[in-house]
Parts: structure tokens; C-alpha cells; sequence
């Protein structure tokens, strides 16, 4: 998929997905949808972030994080998804692991589940339609808190 | 209009529904419509200028729309509300690329416009001096018809 968004920018700065030892950033992605899944991921590599894992339900997110800790430093965590939502997936990630950093993906109109997934621990949330800056924005944030 | 414009298209909008809906896709008849097309409701337009002119449709009715952006997003919408228009957008976008490609690889040179989408009732699309060959792909949530007009440059 070539649009201008995807192009990572051409300069000499540190991308946003490497830490300051030049590793880069696990991220886990969330989503029971492919499209959303592979437009996060897309955004992500292309600054350098990787991809240390991917779930589409809760139940998967919460036994992937599980897997992968503590090699993992984000997870992005869709909201509406079938079998376990994700604020029912935060929920149990935060018991687990209570210095988790979850970015919460959601719809218009989901305000209520939003301020819910803030109030659990989620550190920022994304509204779709995504797009570059917003999603690198709102990560790169939230890995800074 | 010759008929090799339109394959790369019809072939790339099977692959892409295919694997972003993850359903069936059927290929309905090709057939032709003159200058002014009556659109089903939610139309995505890609123009090309270049050794080729001319615009791709990407048609569908209201509710296909909503149910095709729905999938592709794992979220419910009831309406064509912004996330559901950027995602015919991005789903049209998905689509030219690949079928461009295929062009330029036959030789064809050429650039695009943004997907542009159009939504409303009783729409018509007029392309000047061009008729428009339109193959509809079937999907079980209804149809979208893939609507092509291209001549190459006098
Ligand atoms: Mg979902």
C-alpha cells in the first residue's frame, strides 16, 4: 500500500521506535480486525518499532502478554472485539502487570468505555481512522509516562 | 475503451476484498454503460492523467458500505460516518495501488489522484466522450461495482 503517510521520514534523528540503547520498541497489537492490524503495524515498523506480537480478542491479548513479558513494552488494545473485550483485557493485563502500557484503539462514540479504560490504567487512546502522526504521537507518549 | 484497462482492476479489487473482508468475491458480468452513470450511493473516484486519462469508480450502495467498512474496521457502524468513509477511501487507495502497478509494469505511464468519495442519493457521474466498463464484484454483503473509464491521450 503506497501513501505518502507510509513513508518514514527521511532524516537524521533517532525514529521514534528504537530506544535510546538502539533497540527497538516491542509493541503488541490488538485487534480482531486484519486491516487495523496491519495498518498499526505498518506505521509502527516504519519507525522503526517492532512488532513483537499480534491477538484478535482479549483472551489472546491477555496469554500473548503473558508469553512475551517482559519483553514487551506497549500494547495497543482494540475496544469492541468478539469472546473478551478489550477494557475486560486491560483489566486483567493491569493485575498482572500493573507498570503496563496499554494505548486502548477505539471507534467514535465509545466515550463512556474510553474514560472506563483510562481509569484502569490504559495510558492515552487512539480514535479511528488512525493515521501516522496520531498513532506515533499518542504512542510515543504514552512509552514516555 | 480498451478492455486491458480494466483487468488489472477487476483482479486487484478480488485480491484486496478477498483478504480484507476474508469472504467469497464473485466476479459478475462486464458490461457497458454509457456517458452518464447513475451511482449506487457511496462512490470512491480515483482519477489517472498521464500516457492514459481518465477516473476508476469504486461503487456500492449506502449499506454495503457501512457493512464493508464495518469488517474492515472489526467495529459495528451504523452509519457512513467518518471512519467509514476513510475506509473506502483507504480501501479504494488499496486497490488502485495494486492494479497501477500492474499498469506501469505493462508500460502504461501515468499518476493518480486522491481517492475522492462522493456519497448521496440519486448521484450521476459524467464522463466526457468516454464510455465506462464496469464489472460488479459480488461480496455477501452486497456489490461493489468497479467502474471504469480510461482512453488513452490524443
Ligand atoms: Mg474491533
Amino acid at each position: 500500500m503506497k501513501t505518502k503517510m507510509d513513508f518514514p521520514a527521511i532524516n537524521d534523528r533517532r525514529p521514534e521506535g528504537l530506544k535510546e540503547d538502539g533497540t527497538p520498541y516491542r509493541v503488541l497489537i490488538v485487534d480482531d480486525s486484519m486491516f487495523v492490524t496491519k495498518q498499526i503495524g505498518q506505521i509502527l515498523t516504519s519507525e522503526g518499532f517492532e512488532i513483537a506480537g499480534v491477538a484478535s480478542d482479549g483472551q489472546e491479548a491477555i496469554d500473548k502478554y503473558k508469553e512475551l513479558y517482559p519483553n514487551v513494552d506497549l500494547v495497543t488494545m482494540d475496544i469492541t472485539m468478539p469472546k473478551m473485550d478489550g477494557v475486560t483485557a486491560l483489566e486483567k493485563i493491569m493485575e498482572f502487570d500493573k507498570n503496563a502500557k496499554v494505548v486502548m484503539i477505539s471507534a467514535l462514540g465509545k466515550q463512556d468505555l474510553v474514560k472506563k479504560s483510562l481509569l484502569l490504567g490504559a495510558k492515552n487512546y487512539i480514535v479511528k481512522p488512525l493515521d501516522r502522526k496520531k498513532v506515533l504521537e499518542r504512542i510515543v507518549m504514552s512509552l514516555k509516562k | 475503451m480498451r478492455v486491458e484497462y480494466i483487468n488489472p482492476f477487476v483482479e486487484s479489487a478480488y485480491n484486496v476484498l478477498k483478504e480484507v473482508l476474508n469472504c467469497q468475491v464473485n466476479r459478475g458480468e462486464l458490461y457497458l454503460k454509457s456517458t452518464s452513470t447513475p451511482v449506487l450511493g457511496v462512490a470512491a473516484l480515483v482519477g489517472l492523467a498521464g500516457d492514459v486519462e481518465g477516473r476508476i469508480l469504486f461503487d456500492m450502495s449506502k449499506e454495503t458500505a457501512i457493512k464493508v467498512a464495518s469488517v474492515m474496521n472489526g467495529e459495528e457502524l451504523k452509519e457512513l460516518d467518518d471512519l467509514a468513509k476513510a475506509t473506502i477511501t483507504e480501501l479504494a487507495n488499496m486497490i488502485t495501488a495494486q492494479a497501477v502497478t500492474k499498469l506501469h509494469d505493462l508500460g502504461f505511464k501515468f499518476d493518480l489522484t486522491p481517492p475522492a468519495i462522493f456519497t448521496g442519493d440519486n448521484m450521476e457521474v459524467t464522463t466526457a466522450e468516454v464510455e465506462a466498463l464496469i464489472v460488479p464484484m459480488v461480496i455477501p454483503y452486497g456489490k461493489v461495482e468497479i467502474n471504469v473509464a480510461i482512453r488513452e491521450r490524443l
